[in-house]
């Protein structure tokens, strides 16, 4: 069973070799282990220290000087009232409400329309591929061209249209954020829809096979065999989206730099903005010890959940 | 200047040079082109400088000018060992071309004519533009060392020098004596205007190496083209000409305005992080002589009438810009007006430089260009008309530096006079005309083109300082913001007058109120009081 | 699964629609980074979709050619943007490889490390801006900026829980009966894993690998932070690209755009066969 070793108790099968077991395995893990440490016990604990300062780049003093700035939770108490924050926040999970499940259904959509073999499907599916592979700061020049007011998708409505179209797309905040919200779906779709065929490919062909003798209809058989059989890796598709998701920065940044205003402003964006422009570096620890703080848990009842969820 | 020291440096001069050329045996690379030019190129009387073009005396020095006197301090230098192999410093990407390339024909580039003198490679790190305040930072902050010397925006000098990154430079000034302030070469307004480009608290901090002043271009065969003209007049009632003020600013740009032509009326920037210069245009034109930031106990004088109108007019303005105007950056808005997309805009002074240029191929308005005084609003009747100064790449020294001095006396010989002059004049940069010699240089004029320099001087002589008190950064921050919230509707002008000020107090206290009285009192010092007749 | 023909004619109009929209935007990139300059305006009237007059001048342009057009030459050529963004993301891959499969086996079979998933997500959910100010201070400290080694480790970082979490999957999957009967034959764990396990794991080694090489190729961001100079990678590098002749290089960004995706295309290929079976997470042959 795939995800019960989600549970980190996995019972493991015994060996007679066990201490050399024990041994080899503490060795396999040691490389992972010693770079997680490297990454995150340093940058935490001086992210504490500095989060209960009013440290900044512009006071002229070294980070492990911090202290003389001394300022106990105002950082803290400040993060509560910063709208700024609060809305670049929900802003990113409106945005990751729209675009997983809009990637989702596009790429299960797609992986239906490809699970079994037409002429032109190994051809079909090379090309849909392909935005996975355009970097994404790329894209993001690209698609700054293509929303411009006299751009191409301005061009293409106006020929649907049948009169001139100009709409000033990155210059609106609601229409800024479709299209920031566009180039992200653009780009991932392709990738809900590999992991997704891949899923559907593996249901045994017998199953539905006999499933179709019986006289299930398309939709049933769809319903009944395919949809739980996919369950864990919908599960894991939707799990990497959130998670790449919810870091959303490169092509956001590059079309619209967070705005206009604060209409595209994610929370990896604010924290760059705040970082580099405001040079608050003790408020953005406290930023990020919060972020931290709720992500952990978040992501520990998620995979608590989910490895319920998936072993039933 | 006594006769003793005189001699002194001369003989001082000539053990410098043994000194150099024994040092420069491990470098025989720049050792050659520099012995040559010296030998066969340099004019009477002069020590150093470029050769082999016409006119190249002019950027040539004599004994006991800036220029010589930093490169004999280097020579001296390297006889104590206490210069570098090598100089590191860091610029906008878009600049380097001007150090690099050599300009005009037969001449050297700065950086071979600097390294030929002295022997110490210069070393140029490209910066992404707009990024240069960020990596600088990052370089402060994290101790990392990169640079020599840093290339930053003017207005961030304050902000910089607090955060102890940047080192002092009073010392060697009085040591080197760049004449900044020499009343027929140096900078404009004499020993104010140094102050105000590279002191910070009335100490130097910086040394400037720009001029972007931000100057208003139209394009000619539209203003002149007797069609356009008629029906101006018949719509307007007066001739169509270049705008004295902000009303028939608005009026020529509605007039012009005709995007299903690809035309826009005017597209002086209004986006994130650009577009407040021209708010500053309109809001500090708004008294006589000039409508404040702030008073003199620092509060913000901007939550007022003139603050809310001028917001209401930079929002209304919008009718006749580009509909993509709150995305346009300035790459959009040269790229735009290089395909003759616009009838007027505000720019940096280099823009002729680029775009009216014979050279540039993709350029539809070459020969088109012309330039006009900012407009600007009649006062008792007086016409007030102002621009701003802004951006402004200046170079300081960092702290890490090993050898500061060396890199101070670098940018002292790079930010005269006469090598500023010849570097400005070469149009693979953005570094742009700011001294009175600039203004006067006959390469200058000729890349400027000379319809633009003199507006660029009298511009100069109406510029104001935006704000470069500590705290700059987070001061123009939230007026930005607030401005962008009013462009898009999401804010009144009203209420980002309100924010801003609110903001702007925030900011104040932070930095501490009896630092930025004193900084507000400086920057003041430095703002125009020129007014134009009526008509 | 027989379907009826109009079923069919759905299929292919669906698709074809789909496909047509995705191909937009890569098609822009590709007819723009043909274009003279001429031809580049995206903010006048004059809109041109496909080259009237092809050139091959953003590409000389990128390697340091200036071209009549362009009269503005590069400092920096595009060929060192490319070997670096090259050796961070191979390294970069590398590491998160070893490290990544490693530590999934190591779990898989013996339990070692069960701190390990949770903490691996918690590393690959978090934000590296938000970490960024530490790691920059880390790493300036360590002499890591602006290396590509430094830039390698981050990425191998941030991207092995990929590696470890794909692996899991399928280590956990694999029928352990292959390797005990290999024990029983006297290998030791060691020569097992590397003669028999990795052999059989080769589709997900590589779909793996191909994942985390675009996540490290795509990145924006710690490049920004962590480089410089010498090692700009290939997006931190693009925002160079524009000059005060013609303002953007659009042109030029779009044929850098079009090499960047070299790289993943071919990787794509090569693991072709191995990329639908290798996604599977392991999940279905239950």
């Amino acid at each position: 069973m795939t995800m019960a070793a989600l549970d980190a108790n996995t019972p493991v099968m015994e060996h007679e070799d066990t201490r050399d077991s024990r041994r080899l395995g503490l060795w396999l893990t040691f490389p992972a282990q010693i770079l997680v440490l490297f990454i995150a016990v340093f940058p935490i604990l001086m992210q504490v220290y500095i989060s209960l300062t009013d440290w900044s780049p512009l006071d002229g003093i070294g980070w492990w000087q911090a202290h003389e700035l001394w300022n106990s939770f105002a950082n803290y108490s400040d993060l509560m009232a910063d709208d700024r924050f609060w809305s670049a926040l929900w802003r990113t999970v409106l945005v990751m409400a729209i675009c997983v499940p809009c990637e989702f259904l596009l790429g299960l959509g797609l992986a239906i329309l490809f699970v079994d073999d037409f002429p032109g499907r190994r051809f079909l599916y090379s090309v849909l591929l392909i935005p996975m592979m355009v970097v994404p700061a790329v894209a993001g020049y690209m698609f700054f061209m293509l929303f411009q007011s006299g751009g191409p998708v301005n061009d293409i409505l106006s020929f649907f249209y049948g009169a001139p179209v100009t709409i000033a797309w990155l210059s609106d905040p609601d229409l800024a954020f479709f299209a920031v919200i566009v180039s992200d779906i653009w780009q991932w779709t392709p990738l809900m829809f590999l992991i997704l065929l891949a899923g559907m490919v593996g249901v045994p062909e017998d199953q539905l096979r006999a499933a179709t003798l019986l006289g299930a209809s398309w939709a049933t058989r769809f319903r009944t065999i395919v949809l739980p059989r996919m369950k864990t890796i919908i599960i894991i598709a939707l799990a990497i989206r959130v998670i790449e998701n919810f870091k959303v920065f490169d092509n956001f940044y590059i079309m619209t730099g967070g705005g206009p205003g604060v209409a595209t402003e994610t929370i990896s964006i604010y924290i760059y903005k705040v970082t580099q422009q405001e040079l608050i570096w003790g408020y953005v620890a406290a930023v990020a010890l919060v972020i931290l703080i709720a992500l952990s848990v978040v992501s520990a009842l998620a995979i608590k959940r989910m490895s319920r969820e998936v072993s039933q | 200047m006594t006769i003793s020291t005189a001699i002194s440096r001369r003989r001082l001069l000539s053990t410098a040079a043994s000194a150099g050329l024994v040092t420069a045996v491990g470098t025989p690379l720049y050792l050659r082109p520099g012995r040559a030019r010296a030998a066969d190129g340099l004019a009477e009387g002069m020590v150093g400088g470029p050769t082999g073009f016409d006119g190249a005396e002019r950027y040539q020095y004599g004994p006991d000018t800036p220029e010589a006197r930093a490169i004999e301090a280097i020579k001296e230098l390297k006889g104590a060992g206490k210069a570098p192999e090598r100089i590191v410093l860091g610029l906008s990407d878009g600049s380097i071309g001007q150090l690099t390339q050599p300009f005009p024909e037969g001449a050297p580039s700065i950086k071979e004519l600097w390294e030929a003198e002295t022997g110490i490679t210069l070393d140029i790190v490209g910066v992404p533009n707009g990024q240069e305040f960020t990596k600088v930072m990052q370089d402060v902050s994290t101790k990392g060392g990169a640079f020599d010397i840093y290339a930053v925006e003017w207005n961030r000098l304050g902000d910089l020098a607090e955060t102890g990154g940047i080192v002092n430079l009073d010392e060697y000034v009085a040591a080197h004596k760049p004449e900044w302030d020499d009343p027929e070469r140096g900078y404009v307004g004499g020993e104010q205007g140094v102050s105000l480009l590279n002191n910070y608290r009335g100490s130097t901090y910086g040394v400037s190496l720009d001029g972007d002043f931000q100057i208003w271009n139209h394009r000619t065969d539209l203003f002149n083209d007797p069609t356009e003209q008629k029906a101006f007049a018949d719509k307007y009632g007066y001739e169509l000409a270049p705008p004295t003020t902000f009303k028939q600013h608005d009026e020529i740009a509605a007039f012009f305005h005709r995007p299903d032509q690809g035309l826009f009326g005017s597209t002086d920037l209004r986006n994130q992080g650009w577009g407040y210069t021209n708010w500053y245009q309109r809001f500090v034109s708004m008294a006589s002589p000039n409508q404040f930031l702030f008073d003199d106990e620092g509060k913000p004088l901007i939550n007022s009438e003139a603050g809310i109108n001028a917001t209401q007019e930079y929002i209304d303005s919008l009718a006749h810009h580009s509909p993509d105007a709150i995305s346009w950056g300035w790459p959009e808005q040269y790229g735009n007006f290089a395909s003759g997309g616009a009838a007027m805009t505000c720019a940096f002074s280099n823009l002729p430089k680029f775009l009216d240029n014979p050279v540039n191929e993709g350029s539809k308005v070459t020969g088109k260009v012309g330039s006009h005084l900012p407009p600007g609003r009649e006062i008792d009747g007086k016409l007030i008309r102002r621009t701003v100064l802004w951006l402004n790449l200046s170079a300081s020294v960092s702290s890490q530096s090993a050898y500061p001095e060396a890199s101070y006396l670098l940018l002292q010989w790079l930010g005269s006079s006469r090598i500023y002059s010849w570097m400005t004049a070469n149009p693979g940069g953005y570094f742009d005309p700011f001294q009175l010699s600039n203004f006067a240089d006959p390469l200058v004029r000729q890349t400027y083109h000379d319809y633009h320099m003199d507006v660029v001087r009298e511009s100069v002589a109406r510029t104001v300082p935006t704000i470069n008190y500590p705290g700059a950064t987070a001061f123009h921050n939230a007026l930005d913001e607030n401005l962008v919230a009013a462009l898009t509707g999401s804010k009144s002008a009203a209420d980002a007058m309100a924010d801003t000020e609110r903001q702007w107090a925030r900011v104040a206290r932070r930095v501490g109120e009896d630092k930025l009285v004193e900084a507000i009192k400086a920057n003041k010092a430095a703002w125009p009081t020129i007014t134009d007749p009526i008509g | 699964m027989n379907r009826s023909l109009s079923f069919e004619i759905f299929r292919y109009a669906a698709i074809l629609a789909i496909v047509a929209l995705s191909l937009v935007p890569t098609l822009w990139m590709a007819s723009m980074a043909f274009k003279p300059i001429a031809e580049w305006s995206a903010t006048g009237a004059d809109l041109t979709w496909w080259p009237k007059s092809p050139t091959l001048d953003n590409f000389r342009f990128l390697f340091g050619e200036s071209s009549s057009d362009l009269i503005v030459a590069l400092d920096r050529t595009a060929t060192q943007p490319i070997l670096a963004s090259l050796l961070a993301a191979i390294f970069g891959t590398l590491i998160a490889m070893i490290a990544g499969t490693s530590a999934a086996y190591g779990l898989s079979r013996f339990g070692s490390g069960g701190n390990l998933p949770l903490a691996l997500i918690q590393l690959r959910i978090f934000p590296p801006m938000a970490v960024m100010i530490p790691v920059m201070i880390m790493w300036a400290f360590l002499g890591l900026i602006d290396t590509w080694y430094g830039l390698a480790l981050v990425y191998g970082i941030v991207t092995m829980p990929f590696a470890f979490w794909l692996m899991k999957t399928f280590f956990d999957d694999m029928p352990r009966e292959i390797e005990d009967a290999a024990l029983v034959e006297g290998c030791s764990r060691l020569r097992v894993f590397w003669k028999i396990t990795l052999p059989m794991m080769r589709p997900a080694l590589a779909s793996s690998a191909l994942f985390v090489f675009i996540l490290n190729w795509s990145d924006y961001l710690i490049g920004l932070l962590l480089t410089t100079r010498d090692w700009v990678t290939i997006p931190v590098y693009m925002a160079s690209l524009s000059s005060s002749m013609t303002g953007q290089l659009y042109g030029a960004k779009a044929a850098l755009g079009l090499i960047a995706a070299i790289p993943p295309v071919v990787l794509g290929i090569a693991i072709q066969k191995h990329l639908v079976r290798g996604l599977t997470f392991g999940a279905l042959k239950q």
